[in-house]
């Protein structure tokens, strides 16, 4: 699954899943454009990690949050290089409440990262990968499909993004766009060490049936073979990553205590 | 303008609070200041000064004062866009 020569802009690559994503499409030989808001360190540390591999990497600050950032961002990408092959709309951000104590400006914060700068990170990048097709994978979670404690604008925000990606799905196929999601469930990272922290996710270790926890690297896997032309076919769909957690629900009940 | 009252309309603005209360001894719990009013405050601060603010220092901030500290010795060093 070579991508030689593509070009990846990673949302939020610096870090985490990101990261992993953007180290397993280098690996790949694709050069990659690390987008990071707040930890530039992790970011440019990341950059010097992909070009060890011997792709290029160039790390830039945006906030997706904000429109005006996203259409910054894509400016200098369409500047300088002038195309775009891969899309991975991996930033997230999010506030961890009940639904009854979610306010309109937690709300905004949420969907404007989380859901609003797909689209618009989309709209972009169609642009520039006109006439030579392209790959949008944006990742969710399972607090789309699934209840999980105090998740409740995050996980809205992720079945916004997985419904986004159906609808582009089908209006860019026939621009040779290939778009899909990718839904992990708890993946270890310094994320889900606050959300620990929090007591808002328990280790889910025990309750994994693949017996143990989902790692960024998983993820990336999965991300870079819907970016492979053997994904061809595979359009509009979430992928799951979660070591069997979904679909063994109810021989889990009792186990987690 | 000083840097210091800049910021507190800043913050008084995010948080709706008046800004007479803000004090460089205020606690971020004082301002009622829940966390993304903090990181929208960074946010604003940093757009308004033209600087970045890394997370590793914003945490070490204990109160409003700690916050117009690091800002002033940052735009005093000259990084002012």
């Amino acid at each position: 699954m070579s991508l030689e020569g593509r070009l990846a802009l990673v949302t939020g690559g610096g870090r985490g899943i990101g990261r992993a994503i953007a180290l397993k499409l280098a690996s790949q030989g694709a050069d990659i454009i690390v987008n990071f808001f707040r930890h530039r360190e992790s970011a440019e540390q990341t950059a010097k990690d992909i070009e060890a591999l011997g792709v290029k990497a160039e790390a830039i600050r945006a906030n997706v949050g904000e429109p005006a950032k996203i259409d910054e961002m894509f400016d200098m990408i369409g500047n300088k290089f002038g195309r775009l092959d891969i899309l991975i709309n991996n930033a997230a951000s999010g506030v961890g409440r009940p639904a009854m104590d979610v306010d309109v400006k937690a709300w905004e914060w949420t969907m404007d990262i989380n859901a609003r700068a797909c689209l618009l990170c989309a709209q972009r990048a169609a642009k520039l990968m006109e006439g030579r097709g392209g790959k949008i994978v944006s990742i969710s979670s399972l607090g789309s499909p699934f209840v999980l404690p105090n998740y409740t604008i995050v996980g809205v925000s992720k079945a916004a993004l997985e419904a986004l990606s159906r609808y582009l799905a089908i209006e860019l196929a026939p621009q040779g766009i290939c778009v899909n999601a990718v839904a992990a469930s708890a993946v270890e990272t310094e994320a889900l060490k606050f959300y620990f922290k929090e007591g808002l996710v328990k280790d889910k270790r025990q309750v994994t049936p693949a017996g143990r926890m989902v790692i960024p690297e998983d993820v990336a896997n999965v991300v870079a073979f819907l970016c492979s032309e053997e994904a061809f076919m595979i359009r509009g769909q979430t992928i799951i990553v979660d070591g069997g957690t979904s679909v063994g629900l109810f021989t889990l009940v009792g186990k987690e205590s | 303008m000083t840097v210091e009252e800049q910021i507190r309309e800043i913050v008084a603005r995010i948080t709706h609070v008046d800004k007479s209360i803000i004090t460089r001894g205020s606690t971020f719990k004082e301002i009622k200041a829940d966390s993304l009013d903090i990181v929208q405050a960074l946010v604003a601060v940093e757009e308004a000064f033209g600087i970045e603010i890394p997370d590793e220092e914003a945490q070490k901030f204990q109160n409003f004062g700690d916050f117009v500290s690091y800002v002033e010795d940052r735009v005093a060093q000259g990084e002012k866009v």
